[in-house]
């Protein structure tokens, strides 16, 4: 036996007293190849985290560098991957375009030897860093939850073996949320003034998606688009934006600009003077930020996101160690994508027989194969990769199994010292949807 | 008329926070011609430290909103006595002090990061509450926003033109070696713009942010903007800035309303190419001299 796998059964022991639920599933299954196998070597694996650590998308990008130092924590803590630890170095891609993202990715391959990239999202053209890890035979995992990516990797599989989308694209937000309204309506648990929906969309082509998605299926489910607005990034004064919804009061309002602290000021100034409509934050309100900006003003707030924490043992208990770890500040939704990504990661790293460095695409390829065919439970559902498109299946909306995809969860705020409470679908939900306390109608 | 009423709080409102941001730089450039890259940092440190003084020192938040404030007025001095006086009498300082300035706020930006992290705190100087003018409701943080910037600006006016410090602001900006000639210590001038450029951009920055959130990067979108407005303006000229302040904020909450809010920063750049094409020096005059 060797040194290493002497280290790793006293850490399985240590480990399984100590971790929780969540990291069981992953990091056991780690100890025990790296019980069975001789490790590789001692040197570190080097997993780059291409982050926006500045600028818009850091509240999130924040989470996801904890994510990702938490997993590798857990991992290491099982003994690495076949015996090497694993090392984290994050790179900001500073909220920016694909300038910064080429270049971030570029400089964790080739300065920090990164023998895999992995990430929540960034911005840009959310096809950047494919081609950054195509050429460099690097696996890489993001959720930047965007048709670009799908589009991009189902055109050429082959070119593209390598970039997995951890969660489904960004216009089943679209789907979900009509199919959601829809639901609230038939089964008498919210009754609309009208069937107006006002959509207010940013600068971004994800929030644009999500907005088109549900502008283009909206006369499918009943309802009207009654107004379509584009606002910038930052606004930090809706009035014109407010003024024009309060003329026309739809019974619906979706805002995709996903910026907590934009969609926080929105709740601010909207509940000033509100109208007796539904408002519908997409993902920004899922972040503690929002809450913590807009107060008061965040209960009632009903939000989704496609990969977010989901109730039971396994979600609670990444929770409770997420929030013990980083503080109440902290965003258990955020952290927990990545968390999970390298967790799968290293899994299937260690059932290929490890981790290749870059420009080695045989042994990275076998790395990405187990990938495509594996299943992962992690705190925000199942993972399992279309393996035409490598994005992560959708639950409902795709699959009705739940443990064959990642759940579109809905949320609503109750209270604005605490996440959301889970109100769709089944079997994650924990509490009832309750009409906004500013609809009076 | 609803419409109306609401295009006008929201353009006062964005304007007086513009204003603010703009008099400051416009002060700068008509008395030093120095471009401050750094004057969005300056609204930065401005916020930040009055969200500290509050939440981490436990001060009242009238006097935190001071310390702000006073924040801005020593990290201008501080640039001045440790940068800009070593350049001053450069050949080519327009440009240099540029270059020296960005550098300044790139590193201010990343002490801010390392500090702070990037985590959107929510700035704690708001008021509570709102009253409805004709079915339009108005906050009183807005109010507090156009009062507090009016109050400003106006002492700002004031000191330049009753003052000897204002004469000698003013004097400066005519003509360095003439004023120096006439006693006027121009070095103690210069330090003296810095300072209330800091003082104003970091009550502006406490208004930004108190509308928005803190983030090390708080400063660079209102620096784009009060460089139109010093642009369309005329560089230099103060009354200029303060004036198109506010009649750009108004602009961009009409277009906001009866166009569509993506359109009303592009038609501020539409505005300054129109500018620098049919009256390079502005619509206030002449670039070089301060005019209260």
């Amino acid at each position: 036996m060797t040194d290493i796998s002497m280290k790793s059964g006293t850490s399985r022991r240590s480990f399984l007293q100590t971790a929780g639920l969540s990291t069981v599933g992953g990091a056991a299954v780690l100890t025990g190849t790296n019980t069975a196998a001789q490790a590789q070597s001692g040197e570190p694996i080097v997993i780059g985290g291409p982050i926006q650590m500045t600028g818009g998308g850091a509240a999130d990008g924040i989470e996801f560098k904890r994510g990702l130092e938490m997993a590798a924590e857990e991992i290491n803590a099982a003994g690495g991957i076949l015996g090497r630890p694993v090392e984290i170095v994050v790179a900001d891609t500073e909220s920016g375009g694909d300038d910064k993202i080429t270049s971030a990715g570029q400089r964790l391959i080739d300065r920090d030897n990164a023998s895999a990239l992995i990430t929540g999202y960034n911005f840009g053209s959310q096809i950047a860093l494919q081609n950054v890890a195509a050429d460099a035979s690097v696996v890489y995992m993001h959720a930047d939850t965007a048709r670009a990516h799908t589009a991009l990797v189902g055109s050429d599989p082959e070119k593209y073996w390598q970039s997995f989308m951890y969660c489904p694209s960004e216009v089943y937000y679209g789907f979900a949320y009509l199919n959601y309204i829809k639901t609230l309506e038939d089964s008498g648990q919210f009754i609309p003034v009208n069937k107006k929906i006002a959509i207010v969309t940013g600068p971004i082509q994800y929030s644009i998606n999500i907005a088109n998605s549900i502008q283009e299926e909206a006369a499918k489910y009943g309802y009207e688009i009654s107004l379509y607005e584009t606002v910038e990034a930052p606004t930090n004064d809706w009035g014109p934006t407010l003024a024009k919804l309060r003329e026309d009061e739809p019974g619906f309002i979706v805002v995709t600009h996903f910026f907590p602290g934009d969609q926080a000021q929105f709740m601010k100034q909207f509940l000033t003077n509100p109208t007796n409509s539904l408002v519908y934050l997409q993902y920004g309100a899922s972040l503690a930020a929002f809450r913590d900006i807009a107060g008061d003003a965040s209960k009632d707030v009903l939000y989704a996101t496609n990969i977010g924490v989901l109730s039971g043992d396994i979600g609670a208990d990444f929770t409770a160690r997420y929030l013990a770890k980083y503080g109440d500040k902290a965003s258990p939704n955020g952290g927990a994508q990545t968390y999970e990504a390298l967790h799968m990661f290293a899994q299937a790293a260690a059932l290929a027989g490890g981790v290749g460095e870059a420009y080695d695409d045989g042994q990275n390829k076998k790395v990405a194969d187990r990938l495509r065919n594996l299943i992962y439970r992690g705190p925000t559902g199942a993972i399992r990769f279309d393996k035409q498109t490598q994005q992560a299946f959708s639950y409902p909306v795709q699959t009705n199994d739940p443990s064959l995809g990642m759940s579109h969860i809905f949320s609503q705020i109750a209270k604005k010292e605490e996440n959301g409470k889970i109100i769709s679908p089944v079997p994650y939900s924990v509490a009832e949807f309750r009409k906004p306390h500013w609809i009076k109608a | 008329m609803d419409a109306i009423l609401q295009i006008l709080v929201t353009g006062l409102t964005l304007g007086s926070m513009y204003a603010l941001a703009s008099v400051g730089l416009a002060l700068t450039y008509g008395t030093m011609g120095m471009f401050n890259m750094a004057h969005g940092l300056f609204m930065t440190i401005g916020a930040y430290v009055c969200y500290s003084a509050f939440i981490v020192f436990g001060m009242p938040l009238s006097f935190a909103v001071l310390i702000g404030i006073a924040a801005g007025g020593v990290v201008g001095m501080a640039m001045h006595l440790l940068i800009v006086k070593f350049m001053l009498h450069r050949a080519d300082f327009q440009t240099t002090i540029m270059v020296a300035t960005a550098g300044v706020a790139i590193l201010l930006q990343d002490l801010i990061l390392k500090q702070y992290g990037a985590y959107p705190f929510k700035q704690p100087a708001q008021i509570e509450g709102q009253l409805t003018v004709a079915s339009v409701v108005v906050t009183y943080q807005s109010i507090a926003i156009m009062t507090f910037a009016a109050a400003l600006i106006g002492l700002m006016a004031w000191l330049l033109t009753n003052t000897r410090f204002g004469l000698a602001i003013r004097a400066t900006a005519m003509n360095q070696d003439a004023a120096e000639l006439m006693g006027v210590k121009t070095e103690q001038t210069y330090l003296q713009v810095l300072l209330i450029a800091g003082v104003l951009a970091a009550a502006a920055g406490i208004l930004i942010s108190s509308l928005a959130s803190l983030s090390p990067d708080m400063g660079t979108n209102p620096l784009i903007r009060a460089f139109v407005i010093c642009v369309v303006a005329g560089l230099g000229s103060v009354t200029g800035a303060g004036i198109t302040a506010i009649v750009l904020g108004v602009m961009e909450a009409a277009i906001g309303y009866y166009i569509g809010v993506r359109f009303g920063f592009p038609t501020m750049l539409g505005l300054v190419i129109l500018v620098l094409i049919f009256k390079p020096a502005g619509l206030f005059g002449k670039q070089g001299v301060v005019r209260a």
